[in-house]
């Protein structure tokens, strides 16, 4: 009698140590997927965007197209570039926006027809805040920053 | 990989830190020693030789746990627990169904973890794996051939399928060692012209002439030779399992879509070519649609089985309390069915989440290597043999699918099966960690 009794209560925790096992499996994952989760998003954050524009009738108007700002965002008719400027007046490596020190600065990459900051020629880094307008021969950028 | 500590940790009083990895391996010990428990009290008698099995696998959770800790401490920590848990219930299982194999499976288990720290350990393997994979090849399809020329089969019957190579009184079934191989050519191969299938620009018909029998003609034909093999050893699990591992692999490398349905095509084409010619396809597929016209016949296996299922009912009769031993071979091939008669259906559920958490693990594994095409094909290959081989086998026992000859991962009983998989656990760990590459 003792040993049913045993053998029935050894049967219960064999399957309560199973149903257990199952638990801590879908602890462990389930905090896995969250902590990896949030390293996805921590990764795919942006510090903003650039909105592309395009002559319209003397205007500007979007093109629909925009890019996120990644600290360093280059402009240029080389596929290489992370923004890849579609302009007969564009060189292959035209210019690029970094992240230096806190600040965003504009550089041109000694480019033929030369890169504009609302509307003024740019001849040497300078710095850039939210709601520039870069030019590239017929495209304009907006740089629309997000408070960090 | 994040190595996730449980919140026991905050307590402070333990000595040693408590890690996702040791709660794991301390509920496998502790359900490895509850069935040996129920197991002693249902033979009702007690020998000390019934403790080594449990005592030796509780030396190899013990020293894998603390080399693997020592040399990849950012490894993944489910895997290792996983195999050591089904492993240990494999053996206890072997134990109950088949007694006179329980010392010889004890063995193997240690030779497996062996097997599985040399792969996980050994600097620069898969640089190893990656650099030989012809003379690789050539060892695998070499193996092969002299088991059709020398093959033997263990039990000594008459028309068994003679898988096995044997020195002495050990046998070794080299299809096993051939998966490993296998993924690992494959993946090497794939991964060197990734950058061709994978060119940008490419779609639609530029995409087929890339994917042409120029570039994947030394694999088909690679492919080709271990199926036909395959199907002359009769041994078809294997021969779909290699199948299914290639269209994966290449669906992963290419990421062309049509691959997985010409690939499901060509499989049931396969299936009716082979259901005409071969004798044992029929047989499997004629017991697998109806299998009750012949239950004390040709499909005694399978009715067996499926009343062993019947019999487990949700919480199962208890270890040593059932009666699998109606099951012919009932500790290889069919120990699902045992599982699920002694442990019902929470056994059930709990042997195929466990093969599902490795299983995607593995991907997870695969997804992690960005960048590095060889090492995420490896991982991914890995895991799609041991979750394919799952499948087929379950799915046979419980009569979803025809039934073919495969073991059960970890679980049944069979040296070399267990060897392969612990192998790939190893393989899997050093992939997870970033510190072995």
């Amino acid at each position: 009698m003792t040993t049913e009794i045993t053998l029935f209560v050894l049967r219960l925790l064999a399957g309560a140590i199973l149903l257990l096992m199952l638990l801590a499996l879908f602890v462990v994952m389930w905090r896995d997927y969250h902590s990896s989760a949030r390293e996805a998003e921590a990764s795919r954050r942006t510090y903003g965007r650039i909105i592309v524009m395009h002559e319209l009738d003397g205007s500007y108007a979007r093109t629909g197209e925009s890019h996120p700002l990644l600290p360093t965002t280059s402009f240029g008719r080389a596929p290489t570039n992370t923004i890849r400027v579609e302009d007969t007046f564009a060189s292959s490596e035209h210019a690029v926006v970094v992240m230096r020190n806190g600040q965003w600065w504009l550089e041109d990459r000694a480019s033929r027809n030369g890169t504009t900051l609302n509307g003024v020629s740019v001849n040497q880094p300078v710095v850039v805040t939210d709601g520039d307008v870069i030019g590239i021969g017929h495209l304009r950028y907006r740089l629309e920053m997000e408070a960090s | 990989m994040t190595t996730g500590a449980f919140p026991l940790s905050h307590r402070r009083r333990l000595p040693f830190p408590v890690t996702t990895e040791r709660v794991l391996l301390g509920v496998g010990a502790l359900f490895v020693i509850v069935i040996t428990l129920g197991l002693i009290l249902t033979r009702g008698r007690f020998e000390p030789g019934d403790l080594l099995s449990p005592a030796v696998w509780l030396g190899c959770a013990l020293t894998g746990h603390l080399l693997l800790e020592r040399r990849l401490p950012n490894r993944d920590p489910l895997l290792f627990p996983i195999a050591m848990f089904l492993s240990g219930w494999g053996l206890v299982v072997v134990d109950r169904l088949a007694p006179p194999f329980a010392d010889r499976q004890t063995l193997w288990l240690v030779v497996s973890v062996g097997g599985m720290l040399a792969a996980a350990l050994t600097p620069h393997s898969l640089r190893w794996l990656r650099s030989y994979r012809y003379t690789l090849l050539v060892i695998g399809l070499g193996l092969l051939v002299s088991t059709i020329l020398l093959g033997r089969n263990p039990s000594g019957q008459e028309g068994a399928p003679e898988l096995w190579l044997g020195i002495g009184s050990l046998y070794f079934q080299p299809s096993e060692a051939l998966k490993i191989i296998l993924v690992a050519f494959l993946a090497s191969y794939l991964g060197e012209q990734y950058p061709a299938l994978r060119a940008e620009g490419l779609d639609g018909l530029q995409r087929r002439w890339a994917i042409s029998p120029r570039i994947l003609g030394p694999v088909l034909l690679m492919w080709g030779l271990s199926v036909v093999i395959l199907i002359w050893q009769r041994d078809l699990g294997t021969a779909i399992l290699f199948f299914v591992v290639f269209l994966v692999l290449l669906y992963i490398a290419s990421g062309y879509t049509p691959i997985l349905l010409g690939g499901a095509i060509l499989i049931v084409l396969a299936g009716i070519v082979a259901y005409s010619l071969f004798d044992v396809v029929q047989l499997r597929v004629d017991i697998w649609l109806n299998p009750w016209n012949e239950g004390e016949g040709r499909a005694y296996q399978i009715v067996q089985s499926l009343l062993a299922f019947a019999a487990g009912g949700p919480f199962g009769q208890g270890i040593g309390q059932g009666a699998p031993e109606f099951i012919p071979v009932v500790h290889s091939d069919f120990v699902f069915a045992a599982v699920a008669e002694e442990w019902g259906l929470v056994g059930v559920f709990s042997v195929i989440g466990l093969v599902a958490v490795v299983v995607m693990r593995g991907m997870r594994i695969g997804i992690s290597q960005r960048g590095r095409p060889f090492h995420t094909l490896l991982a991914v290959g890995l895991s799609t043999v041991i979750g394919v081989q799952s499948l087929l086998i379950m799915g046979g026992v419980l009569k979803l699918v025809p039934l073919t000859g495969v073991t059960l991962p970890f679980l049944s009983y069979g040296g070399s099966s267990l060897l392969t998989n612990f192998i790939i656990v190893g393989l899997l760990l050093r992939l997870s960690a970033p510190e072995g590459t």
